[in-house]
């Protein structure tokens, strides 16, 4: 049986297979001899199939950059969300900013 | 079974450039095995890199080298599967992901997450942070590590990713230069007083928990999406189509894309991966005085 991973790998970079309809890309994985669960995965255009394999990994995504409740977090801020600088490209001495030229 | 990491086959290498001779920007990076280290620079240094959006397709050649070369890997990651991906790049990646957890504050979170770059980094470690799509947006503690480790005397770099908005726009056809296009966490409308252009495209991001101020809750619900809802529907009726859009994160998926009117937006089941987007809902409107302007600039310039 073929490595899931690789074979994801393979697909996600591969322009016919990334776009491949189910019924195009459903030889291939049995040529490929991929696992039952991607089989499934794939037939049924449910990802969530693969956790047969890999077991149930969800991960939480969101980040949050400027939600309030953590102005605490820049003591700079005088609580009017005042927009912050970008920061230098370049690296600076500890405690003190210098600009850099690119 | 967890397949092994084994050593990157061997790439091609570039004879080493002396920068004695040669005026290089402070960020490139120069192998000179000959030359003394500098003064100035301290060990330990850190890499933000973004794995793209889907496992296999969007992790550039050069994200894929700050990996490798590492010494250690932390990972943010979108799915459980691409960061199985990425542990056959890397003997030592550690997931930041067992930090979130329900009930608590994710700002306690991001600054572990800061915290456990930065110990390595002052270890003396080169450390790489990984991100889905591009880790500098809608991304907190790789901009603050970044800015700490820089503060502090270390070598620190964000490499671009491939983002979800990119995605975005690939999948639902949107030029985002054609009638202009606004970002915001959807949050930021509810807590701030913002102002909408409704004759461009709206995207809106992280719908699905839309006005947290507790930053310890992974979904809102319909009341809340209903705030939001009543906000917009100052610049849009309320059958106004809007686009709900999840983006592909393995290769075996498709984009998900719903279309709804504004008004089924709080009753809609939503996830907090999916984005909102407001297609145009005015036309542009023509700034006369400025145009005349123009054509005069242009009359003499003899362009007209």
């Amino acid at each position: 049986m073929s490595d899931t991973i690789e074979l994801l790998e393979a697909i996600g970079q591969n322009a016919t297979l990334r776009h491949a309809s189910v019924d195009e890309l459903a030889p291939i994985l049995e040529q490929a001899k991929a696992s039952a669960a991607l089989k499934s995965a794939v037939a049924a255009g449910d990802s969530s199939l693969l956790s047969e394999e890999f077991g149930h990994k969800p991960n939480r995504a969101p980040q949050i950059s400027n939600a309030p409740g953590h102005e605490e977090d820049e003591p700079d801020h005088d609580g009017d969300d005042k927009p912050p600088h970008p920061s230098d490209p370049g690296h600076s001495p500890p405690h003190k900013r210098t600009p850099h030229e690119q | 079974m967890k397949r092994a990491w084994r050593a990157p086959p061997r790439r091609k290498t570039i004879a080493p450039v002396h920068s004695s001779t040669i005026k290089l920007p402070y960020y490139q990076v120069v192998s000179t095995p000959t030359l003394p280290p500098s003064n100035d620079a301290r060990c330990g240094s850190l890499a933000c890199v973004g794995m793209g959006m889907t496992l296999g397709s969007h992790l550039t050649p050069l994200a894929r080298s700050h990996i490798e070369q590492a010494d250690v890997v932390f990972a943010a990651l979108s799915d459980g599967i691409v960061e199985l991906w990425l542990q056959r790049m890397h003997p030592d990646v550690r997931s930041l992901q067992p930090y979130y957890a329900e009930g608590k504050s994710r700002m306690v979170t991001y600054r572990q997450w800061v915290d456990l770059m930065m110990t390595e980094v002052r270890a003396g470690k080169n450390v790489c942070g990984v991100f889905y799509g591009h880790p500098g947006i809608f991304a907190w503690s790789p901009h603050k590590a970044i800015e700490m480790a820089r503060a502090e005397g270390f070598k620190a770099h964000m490499e671009p990713g491939i983002s979800a908005e990119d995605c975005l726009y690939a999948d639902l056809g949107i030029d985002p230069g054609r009638f202009g296009c606004q970002h915001f966490e959807a949050s930021q409308l509810l807590f701030y007083e913002r102002r909408i252009d409704p004759a461009g495209y709206l995207v809106l991001w992280q719908v699905g928990l839309v006005g947290d101020l507790s930053l310890k809750r992974f979904s809102t619900g319909p009341a809340y999406r209903q705030a939001l809802v009543d906000v917009l529907s100052a610049d849009y009726p309320l059958d106004h189509e809007v686009i709900v859009y999840r983006g592909a994160t393995l290769p075996i998926q498709k984009p998900r894309v719903r279309r709804m009117a504004l008004r089924d937006l709080p009753g809609a089941e939503l996830t907090a991966e999916e984005t909102v987007v407001l297609p145009p809902g005015t036309p542009l409107k023509q700034n006369r005085a400025m145009r005349e302007r123009l054509a005069a600039l242009d009359k003499e310039a003899s362009i007209a």
